[in-house]
């Protein structure tokens, strides 16, 4: 006797390899694209912050409040404004990896030493040069390690955009819901782990590769996703 | 709550074109078994569940481990999985395991998804907590002949504690900001309104399920926020106190420049 639902059908997945590999890489694209506009967003937002230091606080309120908005009433209240488009799950996709990746690039530069600073600025260094060529690369690895928690975040979070029609693998799991049919559920659901994973042993290694001296310390400084 | 796969969910049923207040404004909206109180409390007894289970199985094994000083590596990398495995996923992968060991679709699959997800910032909160207390404190406490257990308990549990309730203020907000997820799931819950409205159109119920979720997990916020000051341990609280007038004094605020040397050099 044959199960005609078993939690994978082989010969499913293999007629629909086309439909999955798209729905991974749109999977992918969502993403990526959240986690670049939101490293964007947050560079500009980090930026006023160090240099206004009043607004620092401000900053760190109005990003740690968005992450407080439930995914599913964010997403849903944008659907009378923006209806079942990408903008839908782009905004609020984006609005969560503020939080992280502001308070990342903040940390990063507060730990620079302070005697490296000054001796940058003693060997006559330009405001510019400073920034670029001794801050930035010292606050890197921390910056890395909130694009870690940022990117795996939003790996799962576009899973659930697929209550607004998008979200590549997110749709899968749905789809096999509705038709209480679990080849393409567990699919979707095993991919988006999978590639949460994926995804965070990828910034570990990346982060090894950019600052290797920073490996000792990652370990300790587990990722930070809290909001303090 | 479990219910059998072919049985259809009660659907909150509104005409199209009724406005936020006419709905929220009938009293028959908040009761019977799609109505707003309902399901409000579906969301906290589930949530409560799940926090309840977290607390038990996090915190006792954090402290012990942070006290012992073991398993850090582990520690450190079992959060960062916990962390990284989306939870909307996880719940959707049980569904069918659930379904076909009879036990429906809720609450098993739901109830362990969450859970996974509230465990690892209150057993970090709890780890790191508990291994930062002042080494001279923890050596003082042995010194006057206090036992392990005695030292854990009485000393460091107590100093830890703001800390600790912090990691499971974190995880309550986002296990109540989670747990609207379950009624997409087959499930029912505060987060059916939303649901309802995008497979009806409905914008009322869209909108206005939303900012119910989202109502609530802003007064979670806050109740827990506040919940967290009454209960800091009176002597930790001067003690804490103290140290923050004492920077100030010195005319230092907790960021920008000064901070820092301060910082540097404590």
């Amino acid at each position: 006797m044959t199960d005609a639902n078993p939690l994978l059908r082989w010969d499913y997945v293999v007629d629909q390899r086309a439909a999955i590999v798209r729905a991974v890489l749109e999977h992918l694209q969502l993403t990526v694209l959240t986690v670049a506009i939101g490293l964007a967003v947050a560079s500009v937002l980090a930026a006023l912050a160090l240099r206004t230091i009043r607004l620092r606080p401000v900053v760190s309120a109005t990003t740690a409040a968005l992450y407080t908005i439930p995914s599913v009433a964010l997403f849903a209240l944008l659907v009378p404004a923006t209806g079942l488009s990408r903008a839908t799950a782009l905004i609020p996709l984006v609005a969560y990896t503020l939080v992280v990746l502001v308070s990342a690039i903040l940390d990063g530069f507060d730990q620079v030493p302070l005697d490296v600073e000054e001796a940058a600025e003693a060997i006559g260094l330009s405001v510019r040069r400073r920034v670029i060529g001794v801050r930035i690369p010292l606050a890197l690895p921390v910056i890395i390690n909130g694009l870690r928690v940022a990117s795996v975040t939003t790996v799962g979070l576009v899973t659930l955009a697929a209550i607004v029609g998008q979200g590549g693998l997110g749709r899968l799991i749905l789809d096999g819901l509705r038709r209480a049919f679990w080849t393409p559920l567990t699919v979707g659901a095993l991919l988006s782990i999978v590639l949460a994973l994926l995804l965070d042993a990828a910034f570990v290694l990346l982060e090894r590769r950019l600052a290797p001296w920073s490996v000792r310390e990652r370990t300790v400084a587990v990722g930070r996703r809290t909001v303090d | 709550m479990g219910r059998g796969a072919a049985s259809v969910l009660a659907q909150a049923a509104l005409p199209r074109d009724i406005t936020l207040w006419e709905w929220w404004g009938d009293a028959g909206s908040w009761t019977g078994p799609t109505g707003i109180l309902p399901s409000l409390l579906d969301t906290l007894t589930l949530s409560g569940t799940v926090m309840a289970i977290a607390v038990l199985l996090s915190v006792p094994s954090a402290a012990v481990l942070a006290h012992l000083g073991r398993a850090r590596l582990l520690s450190a990398w079992l959060v960062n999985v916990g962390r990284a495995v989306p939870t909307f996923a996880l719940a959707a992968l049980l569904v069918p395991l659930s379904l076909r060991a009879g036990y429906g679709f809720e609450p098993w699959p739901i109830l362990i998804a969450l859970t996974l997800m509230a465990m690892p910032p209150i057993y970090l909160g709890t780890y790191t907590a508990v291994s930062g207390v002042d080494r001279a404190t923890v050596d003082a406490a042995r010194a006057v002949g206090l036992t392990p257990r005695e030292v854990l308990l009485g000393v460091e549990l107590p100093l830890a504690l703001n800390v600790i309730l912090t990691g499971v203020r974190v995880a309550a907000v986002q296990v109540v900001a989670t747990e609207p997820i379950r009624a997409f799931l087959g499930g029912d819950g505060l987060g059916r309104y939303v649901r309802d409205g995008l497979g009806q159109r409905n914008t009322t119920l869209i909108v206005g399920g939303a900012m119910l979720v989202a109502a609530l997990a802003g007064s979670v916020a806050v109740l827990l926020t506040g919940l967290q000051r009454l209960i800091e341990p009176a002597g930790v609280r001067r003690l804490r106190a103290t140290a923050d007038s004492a920077t100030v004094v010195r005319g230092h605020g907790s960021r920008g420049r000064g901070a820092r040397i301060l910082r540097r050099t404590a």
